[in-house]
């Protein structure tokens, strides 16, 4: 059965590279930046191993087995994964012992691009010392099982949360708090090895003695006591990673087992809301397609996460601060700095704007049969992103101007965050017809159709993002010149010039934008939609 | 709710829904294979076959969500690749299931679908109240799509196609879960419907229901019509009594009917 899941996921693999022409051209693309990563990790970590020695060392490799496990686990909760995991709600209906499906699912998990880095780096650990290979390799086979199966339990027990309509609603907040959290711990690790070294960091923050108690430290302490030739130790550190790991695809088990018999729906809300309805007599179709979008900003869970982006950005720079970063300490008193909310909010525009019709999932083939001119329905979408954009630059803005005691921008603010906006939805409105990224299906795991999303779009979208950043250079030079060199451009000019740039590059774009909708509305809907 | 006639727009000699030569390929094979398709107005037409027959994508083509390999399709007057709007005003679709917005309620989907038609909204709260009333879906109104039962979703889609009466409806398996209740009331609902003018296109398996309704039936099989007849006529050239008995006769199903598993053949372990 364990053959049968890992021959089916890597089945599914294969056949989504033959059939997705995206996939096919981006793949190879992601396998050579995670085999360059990989690469890069793992000659640090060498070097790390070859130059430490002892104590130093220990605690060097038991905190590196606990970040990399943490980095496992979390990061496919964070951004979406790579990797296209196997549904178990797929295989719910299926005879297979639980046991089974659980050890089947690692196996599959074990079957994706991202794991060339996890077992690049245990690889160069059990290669640093090959006289302690007999500990040292099956420690290094725990550890990945233990972090496979971490992490895939994690992403079910997230799935399972996601079941239901408040659990979707809390996880958003969980998975700001892992995303908080991870940079905090990132800010805490590199000031303090920033401060005193690998080594020093590592000594003065002791990790190893907790081995038994930390699930990924024990296949670490089991290492270097293998290492230092401490057998006994080594052996029991063993014994205790193999216990954990055990424990952990029990409590997966459990967690699927959970899943797989409760059902997804919730009971209807207290009030019905009957009484929705359209205020205006006669509706223009962007207004109609913009209230629409402000629903499904507010409903639809990732949406709503794309969205809370700002408090991510003002949570981190809390977090840096809080946490010693002088580094963005220093921006108190910046006069400047409220005219860095466009720059942030651009940063949340960029997956609602460049993926406009990929939001719609399925019901784009619904949107599309209604009776609605293309151009309509694309200025409808942008009216709501600009609306929703600007509300968050503004509420950054003054939270910026409160943070630095500098109110003086912004009024140049509004216009400079027109003109920004302008040129995201101008490039995002030709991004999303061109190549539309198709997201995970609504209901079922978020997680299952991850590189549904397709490499190819990926690949595409981070171009957009540069050109984007060349369309901004002349009135971000204008903005600078304006508020950093004291006032060298008036400020009416700089504004006037950020509205008219924008507006240019706008309506150009619109006036395309709709003719290229025209032409592929069945390209859009068949890239989008999930059969 | 009480319908009064349908402003259908085509001249009865026209047809009201058609395709010229419609093919559409996917890889090497033929979904869709030179279809010649011509609905009269105010019929209720049946469109049969098997599972992958091309049903589902001709109705996808004619109402522009897939482009085709060649040939055209078009509502009326107009042909849905050079006029799309016009085509679009002219329609009602009961999507797939989870094509639907999930997280509009039940009443946000009607009213947003009766505004993108540009239905007033005095005339489209009053039809959307009339509907949820008639499709007993008032309770649950203020509930999600997504949370809707497979039933409801189908009560709820069908809703949506028809709040702006729109002159040509394309069905695809509408009575899929609905409750018997609410099945005959769908079913009588869409009869008045085309004895008012409507043209109705039903994309069905259920061969009881589209005996009972259907004013013609066109039976579909590797992407080319087989046969197109009314339900009578249908089964006097077939030599059966039923429609299910013509349709299994023209797709060729008496042969997989005298197929046997050897292992299947013994009482269950």
């Amino acid at each position: 059965m364990v053959r049968e899941l890992a021959g089916l996921k890597a089945r599914l693999f294969w056949n989504g590279i033959r059939a997705d022409r995206q996939r096919r051209i981006g793949l190879p693309l992601i396998t050579a930046l995670v085999a360059w990563l990989a690469w890069s990790l793992a000659t640090g970590h060498a070097d790390q191993l070859g130059s430490l020695a002892g104590a130093a060392r220990g605690e060097y490799l038991a905190w590196a087995a606990l970040i990399t496990f943490v980095a496992w686990v979390a990061l496919p909760v964070v951004v979406f994964p790579l990797d296209e995991n196997l549904d178990p709600d797929q295989l719910a209906t299926l005879p297979i012992p639980r046991p089974r499906l659980v050890a089947g699912l690692v196996a599959a998990g074990l079957i994706s691009v991202p794991v060339i880095a996890l077992v690049a780096l245990v690889g160069v650990t059990v290669a640093h010392r090959p006289a302690a290979v007999l500990v040292s390799l099956p420690a290094a086979v725990v550890y990945v099982v233990m972090a496979v199966a971490g992490s895939q339990a994690f992403t079910t027990l997230m799935s399972a949360v996601f079941h239901t309509r408040r659990g979707r609603d809390l996880a958003v907040f969980l998975i700001m708090g892992i995303g908080l959290s991870s940079f905090a711990g990132y800010q805490m690790v590199r000031s303090a090895v920033a401060e005193m070294g690998v080594a020093g960091a590592a000594l003065s923050h002791p990790l190893d003695h907790l081995w038994w108690l930390l699930p990924p430290v024990a296949p670490a302490h089991a290492v270097t006591a293998a290492w230092a030739g401490r057998w006994p130790t080594a052996i029991s550190a063993l014994v205790v990673a193999a216990a954990w790991t055990l424990l952990i695809l029990v409590a997966w088990e459990r967690v699927l087992r959970w899943m797989l018999t409760t059902p997804r729906q919730e009971s209807a809300p207290a009030s019905a809301r009957r009484k929705v309805g359209f205020s205006r007599g006669r509706w223009e179709v962007p207004f109609i397609v913009a209230r629409k979008e402000f629903r499904f900003y507010v409903r639809d869970p990732r949406q709503r996460l794309v969205w809370t982006g700002t408090v991510i950005f003002v949570g981190l720079a809390i977090a840096a601060i809080v946490v010693g970063a002088a580094s963005f300490a220093q921006f108190r008193d910046r006069h400047w700095l409220p005219m860095i909310a466009p720059v942030l909010v651009l940063m949340v525009g960029l997956p609602i704007a460049l993926n406009q019709f990929g939001w719609e999932r399925n019901a784009a083939s619904y949107l599309f049969a209604l009776p609605a001119r293309p151009r309509a329905v694309i200025v409808g979408k942008n009216l709501a992103a600009m609306t929703g954009l600007l509300a968050e630059t503004l509420f950054l803005g003054c939270l910026l101007a409160w943070f630095s005691s500098s109110w003086q921008w912004m009024p140049l603010l509004l216009p400079v965050a027109i003109g920004t906006i302008c040129c995201l939805l101008a490039v995002g409105n030709l991004v999303s017809i061109l190549t539309p990224l198709r997201l995970p299906r609504e209901g079922t795991d978020m997680f299952a159709q991850a590189t549904e999303q397709g490499l190819l779009a990926l690949v595409s979208q981070i171009v957009s993002f540069f050109v984007i950043g060349l369309l901004l250079v002349l009135p971000a030079s204008f903005t600078v010149l304006t508020v950093k060199f004291g006032r060298v451009l008036s400020p009416w000019l700089t504004g006037a010039f950020a509205i008219g740039w924008g507006a240019f590059w706008y309506a150009l774009s619109l006036a395309v934008a709709g003719w290229l909708l025209h032409r592929r509305v069945p390209e859009v809907v068949g890239w989008v939609q999930v059969y | 709710m009480v319908i009064t006639s349908i402003d259908h727009p085509f001249d009865d000699a026209a047809p009201a829904v058609w395709t010229r030569s419609l093919v559409r390929r996917f890889g090497k094979k033929n979904a869709v294979d030179g279809l010649d398709l011509a609905v009269r107005p105010g019929e209720f037409y049946g469109l049969l076959g098997q599972n992958g027959a091309g049903k589902t994508t001709t109705i996808r083509m004619i109402v522009g969500l897939l482009r085709p390999t060649s040939g055209t399709a078009g509502i009326g007057e107009f042909d849905t690749w050079k006029s799309p709007l016009e085509v679009k005003k002219r329609i009602g679709v009961l999507p797939e299931e989870f094509n639907l917005y999930e997280r509009l309620t039940g009443a946000e989907l009607l009213d947003f679908t009766a505004a993108m038609h540009g239905v007033p909204k005095k005339e489209a709260v009053a039809r959307r109240d009339d509907l949820l009333g008639m499709l007993d879906l008032e309770a649950d109104a203020g509930k999600l799509v997504g949370d809707y039962s497979r039933g409801m979703r189908k009560k709820i889609a069908l809703a949506a196609a028809i709040i702006a009466r729109p002159p040509v409806l394309f069905l695809d398996e509408p009575f899929e879960g609905v409750d018997a209740v609410s099945a005959r009331l769908i079913r009588r609902l869409l009869s008045r419907y085309t004895e008012l003018g409507a043209t109705i296109v039903f994309s069905s398996h259920e061969m009881h229901l589209v005996e009972q309704l259907c004013t013609r039936i066109g039976i579909m099989s590797h992407g080319k019509l087989l046969v197109e007849d009314t339900p009578e006529g249908l089964c006097r050239a077939m030599g059966v009594d039923t429609v299910e008995d013509a349709f299994i006769a023209a797709v060729g199903g008496e042969d997989a009917e005298k197929k046997t598993l050897a292992w299947f053949e013994s009482s269950p372990a």
